[in-house]
C-alpha cells in the first residue's frame, strides 16, 4: 500500500489487487481480542466500573464491525485504476481502521500465547497464520501512520 | 451521577460540580500505560497524541518511558476522567489501567 495524496480532506492510497484482498481479509477477522480481556485497574477488584468499561468496549466493537462491513462494501472507497486500486479514507476513518488493525495484531499475539519475543515464522507450524496476520496488520498500520504523520 | 437535579435552582456548572461526590472530583487517580511486546512504537505515540491532544515530542517521551521503564504515568485525574482516558486507550488496544495515586 502506498500513500498518494490528500484531497478534500481525504487520504488516497494505492493498493495492488492482492494488497486490497489482504487488507479485506485482515479487517474481516475483527474482532480478535477476547471480550473482557482489558481490565480497568491492576490493583482493585472488578466492580461496577469494570462492568461499564466492558460494556463500552463491547459497544465499540459492534460499531467498528459495522463500519468495517460498510467500508468494505462501499465501491466509492475502492476505485479501479490502470495500476490497481485507489482507496480513500477520511482522517476519522483512518483512526478506526487503525483500531481494527491493532485489534487483529494484538489479538493474534494473544492467540500465540502473548510471547515476550516476536514470534518466529515457521510455515509448517500450526500457529503460522497468527504470525502472518500480526505482520500484515503492522505493515498496513505503518503505512496509515506514515500518511497522517506527514500531513 | 446522582442527586444533581434540585427543583427551583437553575442548574449550572458550578452547581453540578458541587453535587458530585468528593471521590469523583479528587484528582487522585493515575492513568498508566504498561509495556507490551506487541504494540508498535509509532502507533503508541500516535494514540497518545490523539487521546490527550499532545504534541509529538511529549507523546514520544511517554512512549519511550513505556518502552524503557515498563510503564508510564500519563495523567493524574479524577475518577471519572481517569476512567474515560483508560477507555479511550483501550479502544486502541493499548495496555492501560487506572490506579489510586498513593
Amino acid at each position: 500500500m502506498k500513500f498518494l495524496r490528500v484531497e478534500k480532506e481525504r487520504y488516497f492510497f494505492h493498493l495492488a489487487h492482492r494488497e486490497k484482498a489482504l487488507l479485506e481479509f485482515l479487517m474481516r477477522l475483527y474482532p480478535v481480542i477476547p471480550s473482557a480481556h482489558q481490565t480497568l485497574s491492576k490493583s482493585s477488584t472488578p466492580d461496577e466500573s469494570q462492568k461499564l468499561l466492558n460494556e463500552a468496549l463491547a459497544e465499540q466493537r459492534r460499531e467498528n464491525k459495522q463500519l468495517v462491513d460498510k467500508l468494505l462494501n462501499d465501491d466509492r472507497r475502492f476505485q479501479e485504476t490502470t495500476k490497481g486500486i485507489e482507496m480513500n479514507l477520511s482522517a476519522g476513518e483512518i483512526e478506526w481502521v487503525l483500531q481494527v488493525l491493532n485489534d487483529v495484531r494484538v489479538g493474534n499475539w494473544i492467540l500465540l500465547g502473548s510471547p515476550e519475543e516476536h514470534p518466529r515464522f515457521d510455515p509448517e507450524a500450526a500457529d503460522a497464520p497468527y504470525v502472518v496476520a500480526m505482520g500484515l496488520a503492522s505493515n498496513f498500520q505503518m503505512d496509515l501512520l506514515d500518511a497522517i504523520k506527514h500531513q | 451521577m446522582a442527586n444533581t437535579a434540585v427543583p427551583e435552582v437553575r442548574p449550572d456548572i458550578e452547581h453540578d460540580e458541587k453535587a458530585k461526590p468528593e471521590s469523583a472530583k479528587d484528582p487522585g487517580y493515575v492513568v498508566i500505560c504498561w509495556n507490551d511486546p506487541v504494540n508498535l512504537m509509532d502507533y503508541v505515540t500516535h494514540v497518545f497524541q490523539t487521546v490527550f491532544a499532545w504534541q509529538r515530542p511529549k507523546a514520544e517521551f511517554h512512549m519511550k518511558q513505556v518502552h524503557n521503564l515498563g510503564k508510564s504515568v500519563l495523567v493524574r485525574e479524577s475518577l471519572e476522567k481517569a476512567e474515560h482516558y483508560v477507555h479511550q486507550l483501550q479502544k486502541y488496544s493499548l495496555h492501560a489501567t487506572m490506579e489510586r495515586d498513593e
